[in-house]
């Protein structure tokens, strides 16, 4: 709740003030940030009534000088760019400039060399730098997530944007927040050290002013923690809506694009699922698939009851009562299309790629032991005509995950079979993944096998038999998220940076994922957080990961460290 | 939140850059250039009245296209403003009236000596004026269409949208208020017969004026159908992907687009007559059966079918 309405409130601020006729210019990525908390109809109440991208309004030449322009742009070299253009030759009235985080000197050097007609009536800093796609969940959208694979070497200039925008963000969140937090971070990541050590260097020493807000009695804590920690949790299927709208179809900034898997009628090729506008899907987002499908029947249930007397008018006062209810009726309409459709599109995948099967052993892989067993059922899987490449792949490498110390032999059959059922495989991925993410660079326990209490936690809930096979899994996060709250996060695995030492829970923790988030993880952190345990957490990362993009991070790093071993 | 204001420092750097360039050009160009600020002002009215909270812009009377160093320059907008501006003043007007509605209604329910006619009278010229002047600019809202996918047609679009949005809620709180109003002076109405002893005499009185009450039913309703139908293409509906900031950037040409041509369609049919010659369901054979004839029913049970009837297919899955 609290990031959505921080960039609510930067948006309401950037427009309130300012009279009459307005114009709206983003950028790629501001109009994300925008986009997801600010309706179009909330804009034009405020008499925005165009809203255009910085790249495409350079285009035109149409003077409008009754309309005044509300710039909000990350403060990049490219915006700044664009900007001195425009202000060397102003077509809107006035000109106020909104920037989403922090500017260089030089930056403000060059755009106030350009506005020599005086057209700009103000430069201001809003730090909405981040996408608030949920309550307690936050995104970068990074387009080339897949940096911080590799090595500081392979590819310094690339990986230091990677390492600033990470930082920037962040640091964008506190001062939404108006907090200054402690930093620890995941031992084994060097980018993680890196990225934690860059934003105390921010926050402590460079911009310390600004960051200088009042001192509660804790400090938040922020938790830097690298996706290789946890390879598992995006390669796994997954069984509530949000995770599994993600996972099976794609949702990007809270919209799903229908169109990539099928034809679809004009109004329903691109659906919002916004926790904030659909009480629905927040009371089911989280919900597993089974339960989804009768509250679909329910609400569809309702809905023909509500149509069925629509159609019943008999009287003046019938046809009264019908008109006057007619827009409730008609947004009702358009939700139960739109979840219907979704539920269908996703039963008849889950169908094809017959992903029930799939999944029964993925989970097994991901909580359960024995290797023999596990060995056996992966074979038949690949062996199975009717599983699609990606879901072979994702089975070898969970269970080279798992198992990647144990019979060398029967993981080595399992990589060849997979290269040889498997056209578009490239070979080497899943010991590309090993690489990084094998046991000995992961920090955490991710399978509870390390830790004499995890393997006494896992022995109990064996025993106990589990709910639902499909939803066995609990992402390592949350383990991490207990210990914070039991106060036992070991300085061994996450040391702080410098001497932020601080004894006690802190009250409030933003944990930062390098490489990316999951939906699944998002909904562990939302359970958390509901669940009264004093503490309230935040997560964020650099994307929003599904199987695909997460392959396809490790498929693009792959590509890059090969080449670059070959030109050395 | 924080936030960190940065003119200032762009403002010392803007004056301390214009130091230094106004030496080169001011023997070049002091002849040409007007002196800024010279020129009268010229309070903007009209861009107030959209919302009319906000204050006036002053406008300078120079030409907005030269350089204008210090000057505020909002410039003359164009043509098409004028009629965005007459609807919105009618709109303005509507609320304004609405009020005295609302204050006429609570006069009306009260108990008070006399007949009440005249308290009749006041609120039935009251709603015709109301309802006349969003059926006028309902009509007015299409000369705000333009086509070709220009920047300055989007944003005719968009204000047409707004405008829209709050024609259809100024009729949604009419109905509202009527039908509030409607249904406590029934209760009035009929409470007093049961009291009154001259039961014929009134008896017939009342009967007559439920009839009268019913037909101001109808006609609301009729109207408010109207219009929603009218604006259905025109108003967002919340939540849903149209409602998205990122998805209108791409899409606004396309879509309104359409949706005028939908619109203007309506609109003829509405100017050449009522369509009374088609009979669209059982439904309408069972009404004549059932209750007294009420031919503006009937026309709005047919209106109301077509206008509605794609949204009672729903797919059974």
């Amino acid at each position: 709740m609290v990031l959505v309405s921080a960039v609510r409130d930067y948006v309401y601020r950037m427009l309130q003030d300012i009279s009459g006729m307005k114009v709206l210019i983003l950028d790629s990525q501001t109009v994300s940030i925008v986009s997801v908390v600010y309706s179009q109809s909330e804009l034009l109440q405020k008499e925005v009534f165009l809203v255009e991208l910085i790249d495409s309004i350079s285009k035109s030449k149409e003077s409008m000088s009754h309309l005044k322009a509300v710039y909000f742009l990350r403060p990049t070299s490219e915006n700044i760019q664009y900007m001195r253009r425009q202000l060397s030759n102003p077509r809107f009235g006035e000109y106020h400039l909104f920037f989403s985080n922090m500017l260089k000197d030089t930056q403000i050097h060059l755009l106030a060399d350009s506005d020599e007609q005086e057209v700009v009536q103000q430069v201001q800093e809003f730090y909405a730098d981040f996408i608030s796609v949920d309550p307690y969940h936050f995104t970068l959208n990074m387009p080339s997530n897949h940096y911080y694979i590799l090595p500081a070497v392979v590819d310094p200039s690339n990986l230091q944007h990677f390492c600033d925008r990470a930082v920037d963000g962040i640091g964008a969140v506190f001062l939404a927040l108006k907090r200054r937090p402690i930093i620890r971070y995941s031992r084994a990541s060097d980018i993680a050290k890196r990225i934690a050590h860059e934003t105390a260097k921010l926050m402590y020493q460079q911009e310390s002013g600004l960051f200088d807000f009042r001192r509660m009695e804790m400090s938040p804590l922020l938790l830097i923690v690298d996706r290789r920690d946890d390879p598992v949790t995006p390669l796994l299927n997954q069984w509530t809506y949000q995770a599994m709208v993600h996972e099976l179809i794609g949702i990007q900034d809270n919209k799903v694009d229908l169109r990539s898997i099928g034809k679809f009628p004009k109004d329903q090729q691109e659906v919002v699922l916004s926790s904030e506008q659909d009480a629905f899907f927040k009371a089911n987002m989280y919900e597993n698939f089974g339960d989804i499908g009768m509250n679909i029947k329910r609400m569809v249930d309702d809905f023909q009851q509500v149509a069925k007397s629509n159609q019943n008018i008999q009287t003046i006062e019938d046809m009264a009562k019908f008109v006057d209810n007619y827009p409730e009726y008609r947004k009702m309409h358009g939700n139960v299309s739109k979840h219907v459709t979704l539920v269908t599109e996703m039963s008849k995948i889950v169908e094809e790629r017959k992903l029930m099967l799939v999944s029964e052993t993925e989970q097994d892989l991901a909580c359960n032991g024995g290797q023999v067993a596990a060995f056996e059922a992966v074979t038949n899987l690949l062996n199975n005509e009717s599983v699609s490449d990606i879901d072979r792949l994702r089975l070898v490498m969970l269970y080279a995950l798992r198992y990647e110390k144990e019979s060398p032999v029967q993981l080595m059959q399992l990589f060849n079979k997979l290269a040889s059922r498997s056209a578009k495989y490239k070979p080497g991925l899943v010991q590309f993944l090993l690489k990084q993410a094998g046991a000995d660079k992961r920090t955490g326990d991710l399978y509870g096998n390390r830790d004499f209490l995890n393997i006494a936690r896992n022995m109990a809930r064996g025993l106990k038999g589990v709910e639902n096979v499909y939803t066995q899994h609990q992402p390592l996060l949350f383990q991490t998220m207990e210990s914070i709250i039991k106060g036992r996060l070991r300085d061994v695995d996450y040391p702080y940076v410098g001497n932020h030492f601080q004894q006690g829970r802190p009250q409030e923790v933003v944990i930062f994922i390098i490489g990316g988030t999951t939906y699944e993880e998002s909904r562990s952190v939302a359970q958390l957080n509901a669940s009264n345990s004093g503490i309230r957490f935040i997560i964020g990362g650099t994307a929003v990961l599904n199987s695909k993009r997460f392959l396809k991070d490790l498929e693009e790093a792959q590509g890059i460290a090969r080449s670059n071993a070959n030109v050395v | 939140m924080a936030t960190r204001n940065r003119s200032l420092l762009f403002r010392k750097y803007r004056d301390a850059l214009k130091s230094v360039r106004i030496p080169a050009s001011s023997s070049a160009s002091s002849a040409a250039t007007k002196s800024s600020g010279g020129g009268p002002v010229i309070e903007m009215v009209s861009t107030s009245l959209l919302h009319p909270n906000r204050s006036y812009t002053p406008l300078s009377t120079e030409d907005p296209g030269n350089s204008s160093k210090g000057a505020v320059t909002v410039g003359l907008p164009p043509a098409w403003v004028d009629v965005s501006e007459e609807i919105a003043a009618n709109v303005q007007r509507a609320r304004t009236k609405m009020a005295e509605l609302a204050k006429a209604h609570a006069k009306a329910l009260m108990p008070s000596f006399g007949d009440g006619k005249e308290d009749q009278r006041i609120i039935e010229s009251l709603t015709h004026e109301i309802t006349n002047l969003l059926r006028k600019s309902e009509k007015r809202l299409q000369k705000l269409s333009a086509s070709g996918p220009s920047e300055d047609s989007n944003v005719r679009k968009n204000v047409q949208r707004q405008l829209a949005t709050d024609l259809q809620n100024l009729s949604m709180e009419l109905r509202k208020k009527q039908s509030t109003y409607l249904k406590r002076l029934r209760q009035q109405t009929e409470g007093q017969d049961g009291v009154d002893l001259e039961m014929n005499i009134n008896g017939n009185r009342s009967y007559a004026e439920n009839d009268d009450l019913d037909d101001m039913v109808v006609e609301s309703v009729n109207e408010l159908a109207q219009i929603m139908k009218d604006l259905s293409v025109l108003v967002i509906d919340q939540g849903t992907i149209v409602d998205r900031i990122d998805y209108n950037i791409q899409n606004v040409a396309t879509t309104v687009e359409e949706g005028l041509k939908q619109l203007q369609k309506v609109l003829e049919n509405t100017e050449t007559g009522r369509h009374g010659d088609v009979c669209y369901s059982a439904r309408y054979n069972v009404l004549c059966h059932v209750g007294p004839p009420n031919p503006q029913g009937d026309n709005l049970l047919i209106r109301m079918h077509v206008f509605f009837v794609d949204d009672f297919q729903f797919d059974q899955r």
